[in-house]
């Protein structure tokens, strides 16, 4: 699990349903979540919140992609990779913040990833999860 | 609403323990104590229902006095508008399913909620059997709509199915939430079973040695992480493969078995045996219809 930590920026609400901005250092994560201000206490701008995704929902791209409707794009450096034969886990690092990747191998491949290399790191808005900071 | 208030020196197996606890319930509450064995869990229900004394204790039932040690007030059991169900069964022998039912019946209550639970519990078909001829899962369906005939405030229920397997612990549930609903009892449920405990109650009391540590939610209860995520398991992980670079975690979740991924990091907090949430967002599972 990816966890990062970041405050609500704005809340835009439609009956059950809000979409969320957080600012993490520089990035701007939005998750779209089934809480409203009215159903969670924890849930207000300016309130210090922990991110979640799932190391397997974090797509990577090479080069800025164009017209793509994933909204959290984040700019990471490629620490570390560990390749299986199936999988490979990729440590991404952006700021003082930690995030891993995984991916298919043959992805690893295709897209020629490298330690060092600068990716995008694309998680879709519905696969974003928070929780109050305590 | 309940008001409880109770101290009691326990004896126990480790020596002398104080109870000394202090919990409000609101009416049509679905309450769950939970802790290990020798908590005091058992005890509470019994101050309640009048069957042990206490040092001191408070009790107020819908703004009825049960029990006041300061002014030497204690309601006899009798006078107790509770209903009891143990993990025996504890029927008459001698008695069918329908008498059974008709004896547990007061002066004055209405005889035509005997015929209602025979058909709420599904028990009309068995209505003239003894008890030596009823399934476990029927004997407790029988205890509980015996508990349940003189439409109690309270329905205290010590740990009904734990001596059931799972499927029959699964409709027992229902029948129990089915109960609770039409009668709007106030339910406490002494459980250990977390899948049950998620199920069945609106509120949980963790009780530790005598003394409250935690109460409110079973999510808030039960789970560290607040997790905004929508669906959400408790369970207990049963194996860990490594495939590849990643883990396969198989958690028991009720009679269901589930898969999750995990990372290498992840996994050093986990090892089987251990409960967990398993948590993903309202987004992700599909849903199909089954015939």
């Amino acid at each position: 699990m990816n966890i990062l930590s970041g405050n609500i920026t704005s809340i835009q609400g439609s009956e059950s349903l809000s979409l969320v901005k957080i600012a993490v250092e520089s990035n701007t994560f939005t998750a779209i979540i089934i809480d409203t201000p009215e159903s969670e206490a924890y849930f207000k701008i300016g309130n210090t919140v922990k991110v979640y995704f799932k190391e397997t929902e974090v797509i990577i791209a090479k080069n800025e992609p164009l017209n793509i409707s994933i909204q959290n794009k984040i700019l990471c450096k490629i620490d570390s990779m560990k390749q299986g034969e199936i999988l490979s886990e990729l440590h991404l690092s952006f700021g003082e913040f930690n995030i891993k990747s995984l991916i298919t191998t043959n992805a690893c491949k295709t897209l020629n990833l490298k330690n060092g290399d600068a990716v995008l790191a694309l998680i879709k808005t519905n696969e974003v999860s928070l929780s109050p900071n305590d | 609403m309940i008001k409880f208030y109770a101290h009691k020196t326990l004896q126990t197996a480790d020596g002398k323990l104080p109870l000394d606890v202090s919990f409000s319930v609101e009416k049509g509450q679905f309450i769950t104590i939970y802790g290990n064995s020798g908590a005091g869990k058992t005890t509470i229900l019994r101050i309640l229902a009048g069957l042990t004394d206490t040092e001191k204790s408070l009790i107020e039932v819908e703004g009825e006095c049960w029990n006041n040690t300061d002014k030497k007030i204690i309601l006899p059991i009798q006078k107790r508008s509770v209903g009891f169900v143990f993990q025996d069964y504890a029927l008459f022998p001698n008695l069918t399913v329908r008498e059974n039912l008709e004896f547990a019946l007061q002066k004055g209550n209405d005889k035509n909620i005997v015929n209602e639970l025979l058909e709420l519990m599904e028990l009309q078909s068995l209505q003239n059997s003894k008890p030596q001829h009823l399934s476990g899962g029927q004997k407790q369906r029988v205890a509980l709509a015996r508990a349940i005939v003189r439409k109690p405030k309270i329905l205290l229920l010590d740990e009904p199915l734990s001596a059931l397997d799972d499927e029959m612990r699964f409709k027992l549930q229902d029948y129990i939430l089915k109960a609770h609903q039409q009668y709007q009892l106030t339910t406490i449920l002494v459980s250990h079973h977390l899948p049950e405990i998620f199920k069945l109650s609106t509120h949980v009391i963790l009780l530790d040695k005598g003394k409250i540590l935690k109460e409110g939610t079973p999510s808030f209860v039960f789970s560290e992480e607040k997790i905004s995520s929508k669906f959400k398991l408790t369970g207990e992980i049963i194996a860990i493969e490594k495939s590849d670079v990643i883990y396969i975690v198989s958690v028991l979740s009720g009679s269901n078995i589930i898969k999750v991924i995990a990372t290498e990091d992840e996994i050093m907090e986990l090892k089987v045996g251990v409960k967990v949430l398993v948590a993903s967002k309202a987004f992700n599972p599909m849903i199909q219809k089954i015939s």
